[in-house]
């Protein structure tokens, strides 16, 4: 523990943890600050990269607000991944590209989380041709997904649907923010900012942006593509 | 040896503290050795043909774990890099020495950036900011200010932010410096290479590698709400020792083409290839005499393992022949005679 000399430095320090402090830093400074640099969201998914290891193993983590978030309406949900399941097992062996997909409840969302290899257009294509019918059936039962059903006839407006959907994956190295908000706001590359107003860019995106993935995530096997793996252990491609 | 470059001396000389002792290490003064072994894993022979990563025998090492400051003065609860210094004892007294740090990179890219980044963050008086200026801080969402320790009279810190406020290179390193706390035991961290080295496999492939040492036990830090503890890293790692081996994983992360080799101040992305190279288990703390006297380089390598032309690597090479004759050490195998041994 620090020195930090005196009742009036002590009370000041520990304002960070003070909820009130908390309460109305949210309601006065946030939206303060918002103003004074606006932000915009930092679109969602893996940033574009030419080096393979980039390329490989990559994230997305779909979340879709369901349209009856009763139980009733959650229970639907559940209807249509477990009727689809054969499609979705089948749709995803064959795309083989895919690490590990799975599908989630929570709260008022369906997550679809995935890993896969290669770019992210074709991955959503690969979907439509594979289990684009349980893509139908789910997104009718999500906000928003109106426009882009049947998937088959609207492949393009689907990949921009599915991409504005896709998490925001926050930078492995934390300043690298400054550069990504910088980009979003339409700022030229190279601006040199204040190291220390690096939490106040956190807070900023995250007032656009509530949701969003921390880094890319822990790999027990970096590098190697599922196809790799299915080939050396000896269980396909 | 022959004169030094000009830069390591002013890096030498930006390095001193007010409380640097020149018996000392000029950085990381303050340390602790061990004895034990390493055994490479069943693939680091596919990967590299040195020797200690041909599986053939268990090699002996010692290691020395040192706090980053140069200070005579033991602050084991300081908030502060650690270092973990490894010599692997190879057939016929030859060595090699991997030097590792719990920051993952460094302050600079080059040894002429890093001397303007010393000379920014030169220590200045301690002083705990104004309840005014922490307040305004608060309002404008900034990441505060540490508070001094009691007892601690000069901090580089204010400098090293005013350093990565003009520099974005340096933001990583400071940021995570600046928050890097104190582990509870030197056996509790994980300790990076943050310099790339070539390594050659047995088919011939060259390949640019990181390494770092992963604690087996697991990476705890001290609690930075309680009061610190000035001095307990030896005495854990002495009782720790005697309860059972302190182990290490030795993982080296594969580099890509438009990873940069040549500049530790940027660590490659995360989704990179891994590879387990080997486990160290330490069984034996050594007396300071014998620890304080050891001599270890960077550049002290084998065959199948080459430095990059990493400028900082480079400068690294004089500065420890440097330091090891001001402090009277083993002598620098870089200093004429020797190329590989001694310690």
């Amino acid at each position: 523990m620090a020195d930090s000399e005196g009742k009036l430095g002590r009370f000041v320090d520990g304002l960070v943890e003070n909820k009130v402090f908390n309460l109305l830093a949210n309601w006065v400074l946030v939206p303060y600050w918002a103003w004074r640099y606006p932000t915009k969201k930092i679109e969602g998914g893996p940033r574009p990269s030419s080096q393979p290891g980039d390329n490989i193993q990559r994230m997305m983590n779909l979340v879709m607000r369901l349209k009856d978030t009763s139980p009733i309406g959650r229970a639907k949900a559940v209807r249509v991944l477990t009727q689809h399941a054969d499609e979705i097992f089948s749709g995803v062996d064959n795309v083989a590209t895919v690490h590990f997909a799975r599908f989630d409840l929570i709260g008022d969302y369906i997550c679809m989380l995935s890993v896969y290899d290669g770019d992210f257009s074709n991955y959503i294509r690969d979907f439509i041709c594979t289990i684009g019918s349980f893509f139908d059936d789910i997104i009718a039962l999500v906000e928003g997904g109106d426009g882009v059903r049947p998937t088959e006839e609207h492949v393009e407006e689907f990949i921009d649907w599915v991409h504005a959907r896709d998490l925001f994956q926050a930078p492995d190295f934390a300043t690298d923010l400054f550069a990504l908000n910088d980009a979003a706001r339409g700022v030229p590359p190279g601006k040199v900012h204040a190291l220390r107003t690096l939490p106040r860019e956190l807070i900023l995106q995250l007032r656009v942006n509530p949701n969003l993935s921390l880094g890319g995530g822990y790999r027990a096997y970096p590098g190697v593509t599922s196809a790799q793996i299915r080939q050396k252990m000896g269980i396909g491609w | 040896m022959d004169a030094p470059p000009k830069i390591v001396e002013q890096l030498l000389r930006a390095l001193e503290l007010p409380d640097s002792d020149p018996n000392l290490r000029p950085v990381h003064a303050i340390g602790i050795g061990a004895t034990g072994a390493f055994v490479a894993s069943r693939i680091a022979r596919d990967y590299c043909v040195a020797e200690h990563f041909s599986g053939e025998r268990e090699i002996k090492v010692t290691v020395r774990f040192s706090n980053g400051s140069g200070s005579a003065v033991q602050r084991d609860g300081w908030s502060d890099v650690r270092g973990m210094a490894t010599r692997f004892h190879l057939a016929n007294e030859a060595a090699t020495d991997l030097i590792a740090m719990t920051l993952s990179e460094f302050f600079a890219p080059t040894p002429e950036a890093f001397l303007d980044f010393l000379t920014v963050a030169k220590p200045e008086p301690a002083r705990v900011l104004s309840p005014l200026r922490k307040f305004l801080d608060l309002l404008q969402l900034l990441q505060p200010m540490p508070n001094p320790y009691r007892g601690q009279t000069y901090s580089p810190v204010p400098g090293a932010i005013r350093y990565a406020d003009e520099n974005t290179g340096a933001q990583l390193a400071v940021m995570h410096a600046a928050n890097i706390g104190a582990p509870v035991s030197y056996a509790r961290a994980t300790y990076h290479a943050v310099h790339a080295f070539a390594i050659r496999a047995p088919d011939g492939v060259r390949r640019w590698v990181r390494f770092s040492w992963r604690p087996v036990a697991g990476v705890l830090n001290t609690d930075p709400t309680k009061a610190p503890i000035d001095n307990y890293l030896k005495q854990d790692l002495c009782d720790r020792l005697a309860r059972g081996p302190a182990r290490f994983t030795l993982m080296m992360t594969v580099g890509e083409p438009g990873d940069d080799p040549n500049d530790s101040s940027r660590p490659w992305p995360l989704p990179r290839l891994r590879v387990v190279m080997g486990e160290l288990s330490l069984k034996h703390v050594i007396e300071d005499e014998v620890t304080e006297k050891l001599s270890f380089n960077p550049w002290r390598l084998v065959e199948g393992i080459e430095p990059s032309n990493d400028p900082v690597l480079q400068t690294r090479r004089d500065a420890y022949c440097v330091s090891s004759q001001r402090r009277g050490g083993a002598p620098c195998p870089f200093s004429g005679s020797s190329t590989h041994g001694g310690q």
